[in-house]
């Protein structure tokens, strides 16, 4: 009852490596946009603001649309993947991981944006008086004081890599042990005769990985928030 | 509550004029909206599309009554009827999805009827200038290269359900049952051989009649799969007065003519 199937193993384990991939190779990219967005003025910066904010408000099937367009084995990015490094992306996991980190991509960089705007920049004045690059400053002092941001953004963005569908499935289709991830499977599942008890199951697991990936980004910014302020947040 | 402060007396008159005739408006607006009569709603097998679409123009041509159609596979179909989608109509590409619900009791079995035939057959893109001779262990692997076979979900989607069947029967299934890109129903593996995402793909030969950017490669012989017979019957919970008519449309001559152009048979 409690052990699972080989099938539900998979998607599980799927969706965890896509997940871990996809929050991995977009952070950096995250904590550099939120650093812009939050501390530079430039022209088009809310059109930047925008494009970044455009995977929370459009529908997930035109993102794996447009992926597929532009990724896909003959669209002009796919081709120069392919020609160039040998990489393909068109019906593997790494498509996965792709998809599901640009729709996580907003919701990282509204908390990691949020956390350094918080942030004194007397503190990073006075590192800067002490003759500290802005380099050094950066990695020294506004880092780990975004940090509960950061912690938060990363988890946040997993949780929401876990559960993403639309794009997915427009993108790099439905093979098990390669592109089918938990929310895959659940689908599969749904439309399989006698299939309901599993996708059950399988919604269950789902339902249990993201309350502990919300309570342990809970449990992770307060104590970051402690190491950071001396105190907790609410004073 | 600070409604004196928002509504003072000397603007009081005006806002309720305004908010009476704001509510009188939406009425009026939606009045016509609740009047009309309910559009008959079809759930169709997502094959139908083209010709299925045409049907229904026709009908409201000759007898002005509307209808929605819903395509997809017929499994999902199936599965939304089963928890209560007001379908009125429901039009199956294998007989599989039509018992399913006549088990459950969930259409009108005195209605069924079998409405069309269709066949298999094996695509490539366009630019693709191979021929295959579908016989039983026929290199199907070989074809697809470092590629994937594009084919409904051969779990419960009736198109990929009769292509597994014949790749079984052919004796190639387990050559490329690990090479197949599974899609949520037949037009999206017509799309994905259509946009070269896929090099080889499994589809109806109506599907494949209806997208010039494939071309069949090949025909899968009819002895390797069960008949595709599409049934359509009306639903248990259907009310809809039009919705006999517009089956006993789709099974006559008119009907038929229209579903043979788009290469169907009767």
């Amino acid at each position: 009852m409690l052990a699972l199937t080989p099938v539900e193993a998979e998607a599980l384990r799927l969706s965890l490596r896509v997940a871990f991939w996809s929050v991995a190779g977009s952070l950096p990219f995250a904590v550099l946009v939120a650093l812009l967005l939050a501390r530079i003025d430039f022209p088009g910066k809310s059109l930047l603001d925008a494009v970044v904010h455009l995977p929370l408000v459009l529908p997930p099937v035109v993102i794996g649309y447009v992926l597929l367009i532009f990724l896909g084995r003959h669209g002009p990015l796919g081709e120069m993947l392919e020609n160039v490094f040998g990489i393909v992306v068109a019906f593997r996991w790494t498509g996965a991981a792709i998809a599901a980190a640009i729709m996580a991509f907003p919701l990282m960089v509204r908390a990691i944006r949020l956390s350094i705007e918080g942030i004194d920049r007397g503190l990073e004045a006075a590192a800067g008086t002490l003759g500290a690059g802005h380099v050094w400053i950066f990695f020294t002092v506004t880092l780990p004081l975004a940090m509960p941001g950061v912690i938060t953004g990363v988890l946040l963005s997993f949780a929401r890599s876990l559960g993403e569908f639309g794009a997915t499935i427009t993108f790099v289709s439905n093979i098990p042990g390669e592109t089918q991830t938990l929310p895959l499977a659940i689908y599969t599942f749904t439309q399989v005769p006698g299939g309901d008890a599993q996708a059950l199951r399988l919604s269950v697991i789902a339902v249990l990985l993201s309350i502990a990936a919300l309570i342990v980004s809970e449990i992770i910014a307060r104590r970051a928030i402690w190491r950071v302020r001396g105190h907790d947040i609410k004073y | 509550m600070p409604f004196k402060r928002i509504f003072p007396a000397h603007r009081r008159q005006s806002t309720n004029l305004f908010v009476r005739c704001a509510f009188l408006a939406l009425f009026l607006g939606v009045a016509p909206v609740a009047a009309c009569a309910q559009d008959l709603i079809v759930f169709a097998a997502a094959s139908l599309k083209d010709a299925l679409d045409q049907n229904v123009v026709s009908f409201e041509r000759d007898t002005g009554n509307k209808a929605a159609v819903s395509y997809a596979a017929s499994s999902a179909l199936a599965k939304q009827i089963e928890n209560g989608a007001p379908a009125d109509l429901f039009i199956s590409a294998d007989t599989d999805w039509m018992d399913y619900l006549a088990e459950r009791k969930l259409i009108n079995s005195v209605t069924r009827v079998n409405l069309l035939k269709n066949q298999l057959v094996l695509i490539a893109p366009a630019k693709n200038t191979i021929q295959v001779k579908i016989a039983t262990n026929f290199p199907l692997a070989e074809l697809l290269g470092g590629g994937r076979l594009a084919m409904a979900d051969p779990r419960y989607v009736p198109a990929g359900k009769y292509g597994r069947a014949a790749l079984q029967t052919l004796g190639v299934w387990d050559s490329v049952k690990n090479r197949i890109a599974p899609a949520e129903n037949v037009r999206a593996a017509l799309a994905l051989v259509s946009r070269g995402e896929a090099p080889l793909g499994i589809v109806y030969r109506t599907d494949a009649l209806a997208d010039a950017r494939v071309r069949i490669v090949g025909e899968f012989p009819p002895n390797t799969y069960p008949p595709i017979i599409y049934q359509a019957a009306l639903t248990a919970r259907s009310v809809h007065p039009e919705a006999a008519n517009l089956l006993a449309f789709l099974s006559s001559a008119e009907g038929r003519a229209i579903f043979r152009k788009y290469g169907f048979q009767n």
